[in-house]
């Protein structure tokens, strides 16, 4: 456990919430759930704690970017689900495309310093 | 205090989104082949603190502006729980000025401001005809022909009805009874605006001679015809002869608006028959004036503009018909004015005195806040130190002002409620839509709007005053900056306006009593006591005009032997029954003058006995005998005011006059004065004394008269002994209208009564918070200076120089008071007058009653301050500081 905890990165503010709405695109799901994915598609190195997770949650219901409602899980227990809305659609949309910018820029300057060391 | 509902769901929801989630987390590790104590742990271990998490989301939910006046809400909430004393005082004070308001403003609502229930009610008006004779216009009723020739003419009106109240009588459904009711134009229910819920109104034929049809009321055909489906088409004995009723009109159907509700509409059909052929019906009599017009304006049309058309109409036909018509104009007016007619200024002088009391009542609520206020400047000041801005601080104290205001609208509808019943048995019976008082949504309405204006007024100033300056100074003292020359200036401001709005109330309550009083005292000009007044109806079908006199001629004498009963006339129209009638005659001797311009007099027919019985005293002359019959000289009884204006200069007796009046002759006759009767009030107390003259019942009985039987005892058995001597006489007679006069006379001024109790019940209010309100600012200037009084009394200042001391203060403020009170009062004394027609204008007496009132009130109220400021003890007071 220590070691795992050591691996964490701790994400950049703004995108936890990137994450989360990436999640429910592919599929509508619990907080537990999207805690779950986003750990596992990041190899076991991006682990969420409630503490971000449900006021990221609330968060982005208060801005209508996702949709909550209760349903009975495939576990028969009654859990809180969320949805992407088309507004959170296309947010994502615009997040992902300046975290690729965001990327790209800092890529290039991360490269340029190692072209200068070399 | 709790979240707010929503809140509290919010975190319920939350709560269990939290604990499925570790549910989840906990399913997946014993799958993974945890232990379900270890699963159970390491969940929990990854989670973390549960609280914190739910603590972090809350945070980021924010707080809305509702949550925020919630938690306002909640601290003013326990401010006020922590000053009992101060909260109960407070909503009391504004429950009683909002509930009496509440009250009040249900009463006017119901009785002034309620729409007529017809459809386009403010399209309806009524239609009088004025008699301009003598200078003046005297708005009257109408007669047929004019009905009939304005319906043809007037363009301005969608429809015209014509409706008079009438008595029925009623056989074949048990015994005789007698049914309010009304004979109307057959245009009558479409012009309203309401048609029959069962069968149909009248139709333009059946206004003719000898269609004898009937609608009846819902309540007629529930109570009297079994509410049977078939009602439509039933026979109907009315006044003895057979009618078949046509409709039944919905339930809550009335007009014209009277005390009793008609029961019965008949046509005009009614009016037109005549009791042998050639005879002139009344309805083509252009001289007879007895209906009532209810016309409907053409959309579009004014009141204003139909006004000009009737005039010009009215012009036309006294052109046409200078007989009857000259000098007679006709006048519109909204149907709802009529109506409401004299209960309305009353009412509304009654809502501005009880609004006087709601100011009372803030002031005093603003006097105890500001107090409070600045007894909590070092609470004030501490929260300042902590960070509260000067915002937040005056948000909190309109919060706690607010609080205040929704308990005492509360304590106020609950008082309105209740009051209700008590105020509406206090008014006059005969005011329209007092029996549907209700508190209801405007009403509600409008208390809320008062206590919103109270909670801005009592919160908003003090408010401001408790935040000013800078609070810090205050950190850390106990003794507050109070006292200082602006606090005293606004508390004595505070007194000042009360005392001025007390004394306002206070001569208005002065004012009605001395009026009522003067009312109650005045002498009618008959003894009323003892007497009961009743009448009989005769059916025309088997009374004609000879038999009537025949009967009551036998009755009178029967009446008269009864046990107990000293004395039995009849009269019509009987005094303070609210008619009056008036007949123009001609005088004797070379005076002869066109029929427009002849003189005009009260008139009345009674039987012999009549003035013994009433004990109205005769001057001159003699009272009419039973040889003043149909076969005997006419003769007439005129009274005092007659016989001044008309015989100013001559002996009455044995004079002559013409009224134009007659029953069996071909020819009105000239009749001669055989006596002078003292003035007696005929419809008000308050009218002066009129000329009138009366002639004997056998020579012109023209309507049904009332019976008043005088008893030398009890008058209550009168009634019912009076009832076995007409059924013996006739069993088929109803009697109606059984009245003492005692309570005639009593109705008579019923308004004039309810205006005094309520003015009164307001003013003792007001003085009461009044009093109370220089109380509680002198103690608190007297706790204020018991430092001051110490030092004083230590200096060796006696008792009585403190006191006057802690008193110059009390006085100078209520002195104050009271002559901006007075003030006020005399610029407002012809608006009183105006709408209390029986006050007369405040003078000097009313304002020294008033004074001594006062001054006696507030002297008591300063009592117990004083007698503090007095046994201040100097040694404690010197040790404590």
């Amino acid at each position: 456990m220590a070691a795992t905890r050591k691996n964490r990165i701790e994400l950049l503010q703004g995108t936890l919430d990137m994450l989360i709405l990436e999640q429910l695109r592919w599929t509508p799901s619990h907080g537990y759930g999207i805690g779950q994915a986003i750990r596992a598609h990041s190899g076991d190195l991006l682990r969420v704690d409630a503490g971000s997770l449900y006021p990221a949650l609330h968060r982005l219901e208060r801005q209508g970017l996702v949709k909550a409602q209760w349903e009975i899980s495939d576990r028969k227990q009654r859990t809180r689900v969320y949805r992407l809305t088309p507004g959170g659609r296309k947010h994502l949309a615009g997040e992902r495309s300046r975290w690729e910018q965001l990327q790209a820029a800092i890529g290039g300057v991360l490269n340029r310093a190692r072209t200068d060391e070399a | 205090m709790r979240p707010p509902l929503w809140r509290r769901r919010q975190d319920e929801e939350l709560d269990e989104e939290l604990q499925s989630h570790l549910r989840l987390a906990i399913a997946d590790r014993i799958e993974r082949g945890e232990s379900p104590e270890a699963a159970a742990s390491s969940a929990r271990r990854e989670f973390g603190n549960e609280l914190l998490v739910k603590d972090t989301v809350r945070d980021m939910w924010g707080w809305t502006p509702i949550e925020q006046l919630w938690h306002d809400l909640g601290h003013a909430r326990r401010a006020l729980w922590k000053a009992p004393a101060f909260t109960l005082a407070a909503t009391l004070t504004l429950g009683l000025g909002i509930g009496v308001n509440a009250a009040m403003f249900s009463i006017v609502r119901a009785v002034v401001l309620r729409p007529l229930p017809f459809p386009n009610p403010d399209r309806l008006v009524q239609i009088d005809e004025v008699d301009q004779r003598g200078g003046g216009d005297r708005r009257g009723a109408v007669s047929w022909p004019n009905f009939r020739d304005w319906q043809q003419r007037a363009a301005s009106f969608e429809s015209l009805a014509a409706h008079h109240v009438s008595n029925f009588t009623i056989t074949g459904i048990g015994p005789a009874q007698h049914v309010p009711g009304a004979v109307v134009s057959a245009s009558f229910f479409e012009t309203l605006g309401v048609n029959p819920a069962i069968g149909r109104g009248f139709a333009p034929g059946e206004e003719r001679a000898g269609s004898d049809v009937a609608v009846v009321s819902d309540a007629f055909w529930r109570d009297q015809l079994g509410a049977r489906a078939d009602a439509v088409g039933a026979d109907l004995t009315i006044d003895g002869r057979p009618f078949v009723v046509v409709g039944v009109m919905p339930a809550g159907f009335v007009f014209p608006i009277a005390s009793p509700a008609p029961l019965v509409w008949v046509t005009s059909a009614q009016d037109a028959r005549v009791e042998s052929a050639g005879d002139t019906p009344i309805t083509e009599e252009r001289g007879a004036h007895y209906i009532q017009v209810v016309g409907r304006l053409r959309e579009n049309v004014s009141v204003t503009e139909a006004q000009a058309e009737m005039t010009s109409i009215a012009a036309v036909l006294a052109r046409d018909y200078p007989n009857d018509n000259l000098n007679r104009s006709a006048a519109v007016l909204p149907q709802l004015e009529v109506v409401v007619g004299e209960a309305r200024r009353p009412l509304l002088f009654l809502l501005a005195a009880v609004a006087c009391v709601l100011l009372i009542a803030c002031v005093n609520l603003a006097n105890l806040m500001t107090a409070r206020g600045i007894a909590r400047q070092p609470e004030l000041a501490l929260r300042v130190a902590l960070g509260g801005s000067r915002l937040r601080m005056i948000r909190l104290l309109m919060a706690e002002a607010a609080a205040l205001a929704v308990l005492a609208a509360t304590v106020g509808l609950a008082l309105a409620w209740s009051s209700k019943r008590l105020l509406v048995q206090l008014a006059p019976a005969d005011v329209r839509g007092l029996d549907q008082v209700t508190i209801d949504g405007p009403v509600l309405a409008y208390t809320t709007a008062a206590a919103a204006i109270c909670a801005l007024v009592v919160g908003v100033i003090p408010a401001f005053r408790a935040t000013r300056g800078d609070l810090r100074s205050n950190l850390g003292t106990s003794r507050t900056a109070a006292g200082t020359r602006s606090q005293s200036r606004w508390l004595s401001g505070l007194i000042v306006v009360e005392t001025a709005a007390g004394v306002v109330l206070l001569v208005a309550a002065t004012l009605v009593i001395g009026g009522l009083d003067r009312l109650s005292h005045t002498n009618p000009g008959f003894d009323v006591s003892q007497v009961t007044t009743l009448r009989v109806s005769l059916p025309d079908s088997r009374y004609p005009f000879r038999e009537q006199i025949a009967f009551y001629d036998r009755l009178l004498p029967d009446l008269a032997r009864l046990p107990g009963v000293s004395g039995a006339a009849l009269v019509g129209p009987l005094p303070l029954s609210g008619s009056r009638f008036g007949i123009s005659f001609d005088l004797p001797g070379d005076r002869a003058v066109e029929t427009a311009k002849r003189p005009s007099a009260g008139f009345a027919f009674v039987s012999p006995g009549y003035f013994r019985a009433m004990r109205i005293p005769l001057i001159q002359g003699r009272e009419f005998s039973a040889s003043d019959n149909d076969g005997g000289p006419r003769v007439v009884v005129v009274n005092e005011s007659f016989a001044r204006r008309f015989f100013p200069n001559a002996d009455p007796i044995g004079q002559r006059i013409k009224p134009g009046l007659s029953t069996t002759e071909p020819e009105t006759p000239w009749r001669e004065i055989v006596g002078v009767a003292a003035d007696v009030k005929q419809v008000s107390l308050r009218e002066e004394p009129a000329p009138m003259y009366f002639v004997p019942y056998a020579q012109g009985m023209i309507t049904t008269p009332h019976l008043v039987i005088r008893s030398a005892g009890a008058a209550e058995t009168v009634p019912e002994s009076a009832r076995r001597v007409i059924a013996a006489a006739d069993p088929e007679l109803a009697v109606y209208d059984v009245r003492t006069l005692e309570a005639r006379l009593a109705d008579t001024f019923a308004t004039q009564r309810f205006a005094t109790w309520l003015l009164t019940l307001f003013a003792g209010l007001g003085l009461l918070l009044t009093a109370i309100g220089v109380y509680g600012v002198l103690a608190y200037s007297v706790s204020q200076r018991v430092h001051e009084f110490g030092v004083r009394a230590a200096l060796g200042a006696s008792p009585g120089q403190i006191a006057s001391a802690a008193m110059t203060t009390a006085a100078r403020m209520v002195v104050a008071g009271l002559i901006a009170g007075i003030v006020i009062a005399t610029a407002l004394g012809q608006v009183m007058q105006g709408a209390l027609e029986f006050v007369d204008r405040p003078g000097l007496e009313t304002f020294v009653t008033v004074a001594a009132i006062l001054l006696v009130v507030a002297g008591v109220s300063t009592l117990a301050p004083i007698r503090r400021a007095v046994r201040t003890d100097p040694m404690q007071t010197l040790r404590s500081n």
